[in-house]
């Protein structure tokens, strides 16, 4: 899951063209979404798009998705269950 | 209140629920739901959703499906109605998009086969069918377009500018809305359950409707648009305001528009697009606004689908039938209450007798409109007061390929071509990195012409409404949605790219920043749009001391531009850019005077004497008139040349004429840049030498005009205080 969290962090940044915010200033356990890194709905749907997209793993309802981006690590679990192509 | 009053002449409607009044009646007492699959064009299974639409047609080829469906509805708003309509408002979001969608797919690079693609391009089309030579303008405000472009031809009437305006609205099912709204996790893919405890999203529908708006009293039984009102959230991009902040402004504007209290309301016809957000805020507004004597309610659209720009016009349609009829139409979907709602609409159709219904509209960038639909009622008694105060200008500003607007200015006033593309880093200096980080270039461009225009003016004088026009919308997200949506079978398109691709999109993104919620209009007239937001900030803001950002902008895309412009393809270099105005009816005008005084057909029969005519003829244009800007589109060069001459000839007016798109390049809002100039010479007093033909010219108080040629003969002057 280290490899995962880690690629993660890199395709959030770039994804959604987070101003002066590096990979490691994402934190592991800390708020995802509405927090300081200005993540907001929309990115969360980016987010939900680029999973599905390369991850096969489908996060389609907002209630889910409150669930699953909590934090990085709540959003890496989650994939690292789901997907079809990750190794457990 | 207005004393001038508004009545319905004429109606036509097409949607899921069938076509004309007859049939879509019929239908909606029926309570029959009119969802089902989407087969337009190709969906893969995994993305399958229910759809409302229309049955049985075909446009004529190659005349895309939202023209075609307009065409239908419009035929029977003016069916037997006599002489053509003085105007016609059109709202859409969509225009071509369905057929460009395809022809992007099969790499097509012949630009003839691009003609359709621009939303002007359908009232265009409307205009040319039915004879009219007046006004043709284009309202995009997502889905509230018509119901915004009934508004604005509701306030035409009133101004005394038109007597007969053709209103309405159309938009065709279309893959960039399908996988759009899909991709914003926004569609219910059994179909929308409006107001239902477990709505779960909306049904994307296609539709056109018309009504045929007019001063003149019609005959018993006649139906008035009796008030209208917007707002807008000035919240976020796409999700509503949670309380409904903007939605109860609407509504409240509506009713104090139509000079009638809550009470007076006999049936709302919700927004209601059966998602979470919507239906939750729509809920709050209302409760706010109508306490406990709530009226009927239902929302429509789990019968016929969302059908987006045409949903106003429908559903305007839609409350006068009600009202014809005595019906409350079911909210069909609903089946379960929802606590958090607290809402209980009309589960099957239910007859009652209806004098008034209010209907509303509320779109992306939290664009709101309510309309208010009655029978018709005595002109209100002491009428109003007509002075309208003219427009100063508090502050300007303008982007071309030389800079900003100082950049610009020296550049043009030395007579020298500022034509070009402005780098991006430029383009967004000193805009907030964090609400730009998503924007491509339009949304830049726009907003650094809205920043820049309020640079140091006072908190009291900050605009408290935008309207914006632009001809092609934001090129690149457009672009880049439908490239990675066709990369990827229909799979995963940028959700970022669809909210950002909405025409409406930038002037959203002003609102927030400016925190203008106020009307929030924007329009898209080809190379006339920047005229058009112009002609509807003129109608729209009449109180005196009432202030709006008037703006136009357009980007030039590689790919696109050349395709979709004859213009930018004819000059063949890439340039874009745009203006603002700050423009405030001040009783004291301090600033130069900015009034919108003509707007006809390029062909129209009364030629340029109508213009010398509005101007005071002859005499008066050259004892008033300093200097001309001519906008000659490229594209249309040999008739812009002759209606120049033409002009002249008739005003035999001797002064400097700068042909102003051979200095700004040619991109559509290039009119907008060649009005900041026009500010920036009347504040001087007089022509640069270089613009003038030798010395600098001494204005001594003349004004200059700003004249648009091509397709629509525009006339726009600024003159000094």
């Amino acid at each position: 899951m280290e490899k995962l969290i880690e690629e993660l962090k890199v395709k959030i940044v770039e994804i959604l063209n987070l101003p002066d915010v590096s990979p490691d200033d994402i934190p592991l356990d800390g708020q995802l979404v509405g927090g300081e890194l200005g993540i907001d709905s929309i990115d969360v749907l980016e987010m939900v798009i680029m999973i599905e997209k390369d991850y096969g793993v489908a996060i389609n309802n907002k209630e889910l998705g409150t669930k699953v981006f909590a934090t990085l690590r709540t959003l890496a679990a989650y994939i690292q269950e789901k997907s079809p192509e990750l190794p457990n | 209140m207005s004393d001038v009053p508004v009545f319905i002449a004429g109606m036509g409607v097409i949607s899921a629920l069938g076509s004309g009044t007859a049939q879509t009646f019929e239908a909606l007492r029926s309570g029959r739901r009119a969802l089902g699959p989407l087969t337009l064009f190709e969906v893969p299974a995994d993305q399958a959703m229910a759809v409302g639409a229309v049955a049985g047609i075909d446009a004529p080829e190659p005349m895309p499906r939202t023209h075609h469906l307009a065409g239908l509805a419009a035929d029977q708003a003016l069916a037997g109605s006599g002489p053509p309509p003085d105007a016609i408002v059109l709202g859409s979001t969509t225009g071509g998009i369905l057929t460009t969608e395809s022809l992007l797919v099969n790499n097509c690079t012949d630009p003839e086969s691009y003609r359709w693609h621009a939303l002007t391009t359908v009232a265009e089309e409307l205009a040319r069918r039915c004879g009219c030579t007046g006004p043709v303008i284009t309202i995009s405000t997502a889905c509230s377009s018509s119901a915004v472009a009934i508004k604005v031809a509701m306030e035409m009437l009133r101004a005394g500018m038109a007597g007969r305006v053709l209103a309405g609205g159309a938009d065709s099912l279309c893959r960039l809305t399908c996988f759009g709204f899909k991709s914003l996790q926004l569609i219910d893919p059994s179909g929308a359950r409006p107001l239902d405890r477990d709505r779960c999203g909306m049904s994307v529908a296609e539709g056109a409707a018309f009504l045929l708006l007019t001063n003149e009293p019609q005959g018993a039984g006649a139906l008035q648009i009796l008030g209208a009102g917007l707002s807008c959230d000035a919240h976020h991009a796409t999700a509503p305001h949670p309380d409904g902040e903007g939605a109860a402004a609407a509504m409240r504007a509506a009713l104090e528009d139509a000079a009638l209290a809550p009470q007076a309301i006999d049936y709302i016809n919700l927004h209601g697009t059966g998602t979470l957000d919507n239906d939750l805020a729509e809920a709050r507004a209302i409760r706010a606004l109508f306490n406990e004597g709530r009226p009927p309610l239902s929302s429509i659209k789990g019968a016929m689908g969302h059908s987006l720009a045409a949903a106003g016009a429908i559903e305007a349609v839609i409350a006068a039938l009600c009202i014809q009829h005595g019906l409350v139409p079911a909210n069909v979907g609903y089946r379960t209450f929802d606590p958090e709602l607290d809402l209980e609409p009309a589960a099957k159709p239910l007859q009652a007798p209806i004098a008034t219904v209010m209907s509303n509209s509320f779109g992306f960038g939290g664009n709101n409109a309510a309309l208010i639909v009655g029978a018709a009622r005595p002109p209100a008694a002491g009428a109003a007061d007509h002075t309208i105060v003219p427009f100063t200008v508090d502050g300007y500003a303008c982007i071309t390929g030389a800079g900003h607007t100082m950049e610009s200015r020296e550049r043009f006033f030395a007579g020298m071509p500022c034509a070009g593309r402005l780098d991006d880093g430029r383009l967004a200096e000193g805009l907030p990195p964090r609400t730009i980080r998503r924007f491509k270039r339009l949304p830049k461009l726009s907003l650094a012409l809205a920043v820049n225009a309020c640079q140091g003016v006072q908190a009291d004088r900050m605009p408290g409404a935008v309207s914006m026009g632009t001809a092609w919308g934001a090129l690149s997200e457009t672009h880049d949605f439908l490239r990675r949506l066709a990369e990827t079978d229909q799979k995963y398109p940028s959700p970022t790219d669809f909210v950002g691709s909405v025409h409406n999109a930038p002037a959203g993104q002003i609102a927030m920043l400016l925190a203008a919620k106020g009307a929030n209009v924007t329009t898209s007239g080809g190379d006339c749009s920047f005229e058009q937001a112009l002609l509807a900030a003129d109608v729209l803001t009449r109180r005196a001391g009432a202030s709006i950002l008037v703006a136009g902008a357009d980007e030039n895309h590689g790919v696109l531009s050349p395709l979709f412009d004859a213009s930018a393809r004819v000059s063949g270099t890439a340039a874009d850019g745009g203006g603002a105005l700050l423009l405030r009816r001040a009783i004291e005008a301090k600033g130069p005077v900015v009034e919108m005084i003509y707007y006809r057909a390029g062909q129209c029969p009364e030629g340029m004497a109508g213009l010398v005519h509005r101007l005071g003829g002859a005499g008066i244009i050259n004892r008033t008139l300093g200097a001309v800007l001519a906008g000659l589109p490229a594209a249309g060069r040999a008739r812009a040349d002759e209606q120049l001459t033409a002009f002249l000839s008739e005003s035999r007016f001797g002064g400097p004429v700068v042909d102003y798109r051979r200095l700004t390049g040619e991109f559509a809002a290039a009119s907008a840049v060649a009005a900041v100039m026009g500010v920036a010479m009347v504040e001087r007093d007089r022509v640069p030498g270089p613009l003038a033909g030798g010395a600098p010219l001494p204005l001594g108080g003349k004004a200059i005009l700003l004249l648009g040629l091509g397709k629509f003969i525009t006339a726009v002057r600024i003159a000094p205080p």
